[in-house]
């Protein structure tokens, strides 16, 4: 394609704002599958912004490769990757105004996290369940809470997050702030009771609230297909009567135009918003299920999408604009943060493991009677066992 | 099929085996769908996968994707559609991925399944099966390590089952397929692989409601159930060299719960020691330590001994040290024999 032929107009400028879409069969994008634009990029997608946004997508990807070799290592006991969802991820951390708006995430979050400005040491420290977890070692592997960020404790139980996200943006509204809440789920969280739940509450509230799903189109063994009949997730978002948007969830530039504008849309009060992001988990969807091609999906489908890798994709866009990443820049990147994800490993570790005693604590906000005496318990049998 | 090839066959199925706990649970799917074709299998991973721990691999590919079925990932649609599918005739068994969420569907549950036959004044019921694997020692976090028995224990009309060893498991399960309520069958997740022994060749069901005696003893009665079994074995054994004879009880059910064989027990030993993994508070052995002293109060030589988990959310890192393991059951034993 030659830059004549590309569309002038900016998807995200004809979406017509106050009302409630009109959907989309295809998800808006940017920039093809072979790099090349297909509408003008605005003006703010520089070469160098473009080399920016493609490193912190790198460094995801590149902590995603580390932390599955530290699980073979049998340092860690659980991984779930977010390899091929960079651009959702990273895209949408600019949408977010980090430690300002309120962020309701899942599981899969931590390349957003990154993005967001999570110290990686942090991560790390979660995963490894040392005493240098801001958690203190409470939740499984990548579960994590970043208070400073406005990075809300995750909790496994698929989509039960959406009620609370609800929630707090309903508080902004009550405190009359300028924050909004973002809240992230995969495909199958949009089956789950609670989910339908927190977007009707969120829409019948006018709830600053912005929703976006991670459709990599996998929940386990469960394709979008098997989880429900409506055409994609976006459509939903009518019978909620917010506005929904679809997004191909692998184009950076789409990505972040897309949720800007829904953002932003949903900070100027006008209630809630849907954004459908659409990728695809390239990894299994745990170190539990590394058997995912053997038992639930084809070999052929995986590659079809590593073909529409989102950061090779960047890669390709900067060397058809005449800024090409060369491949010992590239190589060199990959090896400091291989490097830095090493050295914050050991600096977890040495920091050791939490203390049992404070098993006890944060269970309330004081400690009640009883848990003392469990506590007391516990360090007569544990300090009769040093003996 | 030959006649002699027959009748080998029945020979080889009627020869015990060794197998572990969540090959009798496959097994028992496996026959109880083959023996009633009402018998269906749904939740979330079950077919081609098999279930994130395999308790159901192979059951699609030999019963179909009619009988054998992955759903949305919805916990509430999962139970609800199991009530409405038992109303209507079915058998189904459904499995939630882990018992830390069961949450989703608990409504469904306590307000549709355990009250169907009481409200319709026994003109519709609703039995089916819910698997779910509990309890901790795999390094899960709170999300995947609660023993949540007790909030299912405390709503009239469900059957609660938790087995600890193949055997149990095997015939307890058909047991609680063939049956006319609904049935919580939680299967301990640690000991799917680390439990062995031995299942007859034939047919056979373990009837809810009847604890099994582990081991005979005269001193003291150690009682439990799921996950912490193979610990009260071991504390026995560890007591046993001391001279003191325990009896080790399996509750193998919860609801009901053999009341009986407990207090015949504790009348014979005087003394009790209660052991399960779930938080102490309002947890199911309160219930067994109020029926003790109720119908042996008499009998007892010591106050009833309870090891139970710690009244916190199940912790990641402290994954070993929150269990019941033998020492602190040990510990509880000395204390009731040195009282
Ligand atoms: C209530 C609940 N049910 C089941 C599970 C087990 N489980 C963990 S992740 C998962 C799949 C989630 O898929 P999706 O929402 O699409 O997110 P993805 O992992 O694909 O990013 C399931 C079934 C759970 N965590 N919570």
């Amino acid at each position: 394609m030659t830059p004549a032929q590309i569309n002038p107009t900016p998807p995200v400028e004809a979406l017509p704002t106050p009302e409630i879409q009109p959907f989309t069969a295809e998800p808006i994008r940017y920039v093809a599958e072979d790099g090349l634009p297909i509408h003008t990029l605005p003006a703010a997608y520089t070469p160098e912004r473009l080399r920016e946004l493609h490193g912190v997508m790198l460094r995801a990807r590149e902590f995603d490769r580390k932390l599955i070799t530290l699980l073979r290592q049998g340092r860690t006991t659980f991984y779930a990757q977010s390899s091929g969802m960079e651009a959702t991820q990273v895209g949408l951390a600019h949408s977010i105004r980090p430690g300002h708006d309120w962020v309701w995430p899942y599981y899969r979050d931590h390349t957003l996290a990154l993005a967001l400005g999570v110290p990686m040491f942090e991560l790390i420290s979660q995963v490894l369940g040392s005493n240098s977890d801001p958690s203190r070692g409470r939740q499984m592997p990548h579960h994590f809470a970043a208070r400073k960020q406005h990075f809300v404790s995750i909790s496994s139980s698929i989509a039960n997050q959406v009620p609370p996200a609800t929630g707090t943006a309903m508080a902004q509204k009550y405190l009359g702030t300028d924050e909004i809440t973002v809240c992230t789920f995969g495909d199958g969280a949009t089956s789950e009771g609670d989910w339908h739940a927190g977007m009707n509450m969120a829409g019948a509230m006018a709830a600053p609230c912005l929703f976006v799903c991670e459709n990599n189109q996998w929940a386990i063994s469960t394709n979008l297909r098997g989880q429900t009949a409506s055409e994609n997730i976006h459509i939903k978002a009518k019978a909620y009567g917010m506005p929904g948007f679809y997004v191909d969830g692998n184009d950076i530039v789409a990505v972040m135009e897309v949720c800007t504008h829904a953002a932003e849309w949903v900070r100027a009060g006008n209630g809630p918003a849907l954004v459908e992001c659409l990728t695809y988990r390239v990894g299994s969807h745990s170190n539990a299920d590394a058997d995912a091609e053997k038992h639930y999906r084809t070999r052929e489908e995986v590659q079809e999408w590593l073909g529409r890798d989102p950061v090779v994709r960047v890669e390709k866009l900067l060397e058809h604009l005449g800024h090409p990443i060369e491949s010992r820049e590239r190589a060199d990147m990959i090896a400091a943060v291989h490097r830095d994800v090493d050295e914050q490993v050991i600096r977890a570790e040495a920091t050791g493991q939490p203390d049992w005693r404070i098993m006890f604590e944060d269970v309330y906000s004081d400690m009640p009677a009883h848990l003392r005496e469990e506590a007391a318990m516990l360090r007569a049998e544990q300090e009769g066992e040093r003996k | 099929m030959t006649a002699t090839q027959e009748r080998q066959d029945m020979k080889a199925a009627s020869e015990p085996r060794t197998i572990n706990l969540i090959t009798a649970v496959t097994e028992a799917l496996h026959e109880e769908m083959e023996r009633d074709s009402r018998v269906v299998l749904f939740g979330q991973d079950v077919g081609a996968r098999g279930g994130v721990f395999m308790a159901t691999a192979g059951l699609q590919a030999t019963f179909g994707k009619e009988r054998v079925f992955d759903t949305p990932l919805s916990e509430a649609s999962i139970v609800g559609a199991a009530v409405g599918m038992a109303v209507r005739g079915l058998r189904p068994v459904a499995e939630i991925q882990f018992a830390d969420y069961m949450g989703p569907g608990f409504d469904q549950i306590i307000s549709q399944a355990a009250k169907m036959r009481y409200r319709s004044g026994g003109q519709y019921s609703a039995p089916l099966v819910i698997r779910t694997p509990s309890g901790g020692g795999v390094k899960g976090g709170h999300h995947h390590s609660q023993s949540p028995e007790s909030y299912y224990t405390h709503t009239p009309g469900l059957k609660v089952v938790m087995p600890s060893t193949p055997y149990d498991a095997k015939g307890l399960l058909k047991a609680a397929i063939r049956g006319e309520d609904p049935v919580i069958f939680f299967e301990p997740k640690r000991l799917y692989r680390a439990s062995k022994g031995e299942v007859p060749g034939h047919d056979y069901t373990v009837k809810i409601g009847e604890a099994a005696v582990r081991r005979e003893g005269s001193d003291l009665s150690l009682i439990g159930y799921g996950g912490v079994m193979p610990d009260l074995e071991r504390a026995a054994d560890a007591l046993e060299t001391e001279g003191v004879s325990v009896e080790v009880i399996d509750l193998r059910s919860l609801v009901p719960w053999d009341r009986e064989l407990v207090v015949d027990s504790v009348q014979k030993t005087g003394r009790a020691v209660l052991v399960s993994e779930a938080p102490r508070i309002s947890n199911f052995m309160g219930e067994v330590a109020y029926a003790i002293q109720d119908a042996a109060f008499d009998s007892l030589l010591a106050p009833i001994g309870q090891v139970a988990g710690f009244d916190i959310p199940y912790p990641y890192v402290q994954d070993k040290i929150y269990l019941p393991g033998p020492n602190r059951i040990t510990a509880a034993c000395v204390q009731a024999l040195n009282y």
